[in-house]
């Protein structure tokens, strides 16, 4: 395999996404004003009603900020590019090519990510200003929270070739696109943490889901709900879901590659 | 002038026969769609009800009110999303030079970007009406012919404001050439943020939402008329309640000249 190639590929993604300048500031803009519209309608929330389920106001609002980066972090959506490649017929000749398909999609959505890291600093710095950030309750906690991250990235970046690849077999799969990222927002609890939902086993399933993988278990080691050996058991189930979702994007994508080459697509 | 009435109104009339056509023709992506919007406004429901059943205390407001609201907000916001969903296209057709066609034809450029044929049906509306119906039920609103006039109002302002907002941010892609991120955010400021009783925020917030970009025109304001709210009366004075049409009118006016603007600069650019 050769890895320059894609070390290539992921680098041109990353001085790629640079080129849009008013995107980046837009973007930090756009964390910056989520932050404190959301900042004080939770401490107008807090205000009224108290802490609930355990979560302080200033670990609520940190759980907010971070959650608004991972968005920026997890809204890179490399595999994109797969459907419009099934869609205009040029997947043949990537087939023909030297290389894997998937993995140039993983090498390029790699260095979109990357850069999207590097907007996430700015962002963080400039929302501190704003509102309190807490930082993770202990050096343990911060190196769970970016091992998280990783893990996080990867189980996103399956689930997004999953719904690509769907595009072998039939073309309208934005719709459903949009449809699994909405339904993700709420049951990942990026929109509201998962300890807000009803107790019992709706949050006990939820804790456990894979789109828990995503933004629950970051954010719940960040803010510290998930200490000590929680904190590697969060991790193994994410890793679960990650080569759970490998296996099958790569089985999906084996199966529709035949079809193409077999059939003509 | 009455030919050139008629000549539009035959374009328009076409426009949504082929709508309808492609309806027919298209039946999945038809039911792919209209299990998205489903999707979308039961996720939005189901925040809200989790929030609320946490802090039930929301300055006076309950679960049922804060429904009545989206559902209030939603109706406008169909009913742009069902008459004006193509100006959201301009920034693309701009950025791939598919805008060009509308300059060489004998129409109006702006009734071209509203009126081009593609997947807009007015299911989601229909939901939005729907949806306003139990909600309204809900909150036992009390119909009276003033009421009447006040949501008929507050729903077509709504989605006028609606619709010259998204102008506006459509119109910045002649000068800017990825905005992607500003739409969202704007968007956001509308579908997010107005989703709670604008009394649960601070003073800049109130500004943004109330002047800057005028969504709580879209329901807060008119919501706290037809529900009584005199805790948010005390903090804002209940005529804005009845400003819906009169702000959506000096927007259009405002949105109309940017758009003009924006045009003639690109024209003579041409790029």
């Amino acid at each position: 395999m050769n890895v320059e190639a894609y070390v290539e590929f992921a680098k041109r993604a990353f001085s790629r996404e640079g080129t849009y300048r008013f995107q980046v500031f837009s973007k930090i803009g756009s964390v910056l004003l989520r932050v404190f519209l959301l900042s004080t309608l939770w401490t107008n929330l807090y205000r009224a009603n108290g802490t609930q389920a355990g979560i302080t106001l200033d670990a609520m609002i940190t759980y907010v900020v971070i959650a608004l980066l991972l968005d920026i972090v997890y809204g890179v959506n490399g595999a994109y590019v797969v459907r419009e490649k099934i869609r205009e017929g040029s997947i043949a000749i990537d087939f023909m090519r030297p290389i894997s398909v998937p993995l140039y999609v993983f090498a390029d959505t790699l260095g979109q990510t990357g850069f999207a890291l590097l907007q996430c600093i700015p962002a963080l710095v400039l929302s501190a200003f704003i509102v309190h950030i807490q930082a993770p309750v202990s050096p343990l906690a911060l190196a769970g929270f970016v091992g998280a991250v990783g893990i996080g990235f990867v189980v996103n970046y399956f689930i997004d070739l999953i719904m690509a690849t769907i595009t072998f077999w039939t073309m309208e799969i934005f719709g459903v696109q949009i449809m699994v990222q909405f339904i993700a927002s709420l049951l990942s609890g990026s929109l509201v943490p998962l300890y807000f939902f009803p107790q019992g086993w709706i949050q006990d399933v939820l804790l456990a889901s894979p789109f828990a993988a995503l933004y629950n278990a970051p954010l719940s080691i960040w803010i510290g709900k998930y200490q000590g050996i929680q904190i590697v058991q969060a991790l193994g189930m994410q890793a679960v879901w990650a080569a759970l979702f490998g296996a099958f994007a790569i089985w999906l994508w084996r199966v529709g590659e035949r079809k193409v080459v077999i059939q003509g697509g | 002038m009455a030919e050139a009435a008629a000549r539009y109104w035959g374009a328009y009339k076409e426009f949504w026969r082929l709508n309808m056509l492609t309806m027919i023709e298209y039946k999945a992506n038809f039911f792919i769609w209209l299990v998205f919007s489903i999707v979308y406004h039961g996720v939005a429901l189901a925040a809200i009800w989790i929030i609320l059943t946490k802090f039930p205390s929301l300055n006076g407001w309950t679960r049922t009110d804060v429904f009545f609201l989206y559902a209030l907000w939603m109706v406008g916001h169909t009913l742009n999303n069902t008459l004006f969903f193509t100006v959201g296209d301009v920034p693309y057709q701009v950025q791939e030079g598919r805008f060009d066609r509308f300059l060489v034809r004998p129409l109006d450029t702006l009734f071209q970007v509203v009126s081009q044929p593609g997947q807009i049906w007015p299911d989601e509306f229909i939901m939005a009406l729907i949806v306003f119906g139990i909600a309204q039920n809900f909150v036992h609103l009390e119909w009276s012919p003033i009421v009447v006039v006040l949501v008929a109002s507050t729903v077509l302002g709504g989605s006028i404001i609606d619709a010259a907002v998204q102008l506006v941010v459509a119109t910045l892609s002649f000068w800017v050439v990825r905005l992607d991120a500003l739409r969202w955010v704007v968007m956001s400021l509308e579908n997010d943020f107005t989703r709670f009783p604008l009394s649960m925020y601070n003073r800049a917030v109130r500004i943004i939402l109330g002047y800057v970009f005028p969504f709580a025109f879209m329901n807060y304001f008119p919501a706290t008329v037809l529900l009584h709210k005199t805790a948010d009366s005390a903090q804002f004075n209940p005529a804005l309640g009845w400003l819906t049409p009169a702000v959506a009118a000096v927007w259009t006016l405002a949105a109309l000249a940017f758009w003009r603007t924006g045009l003639n600069r690109y024209q003579s650019t041409g790029s």
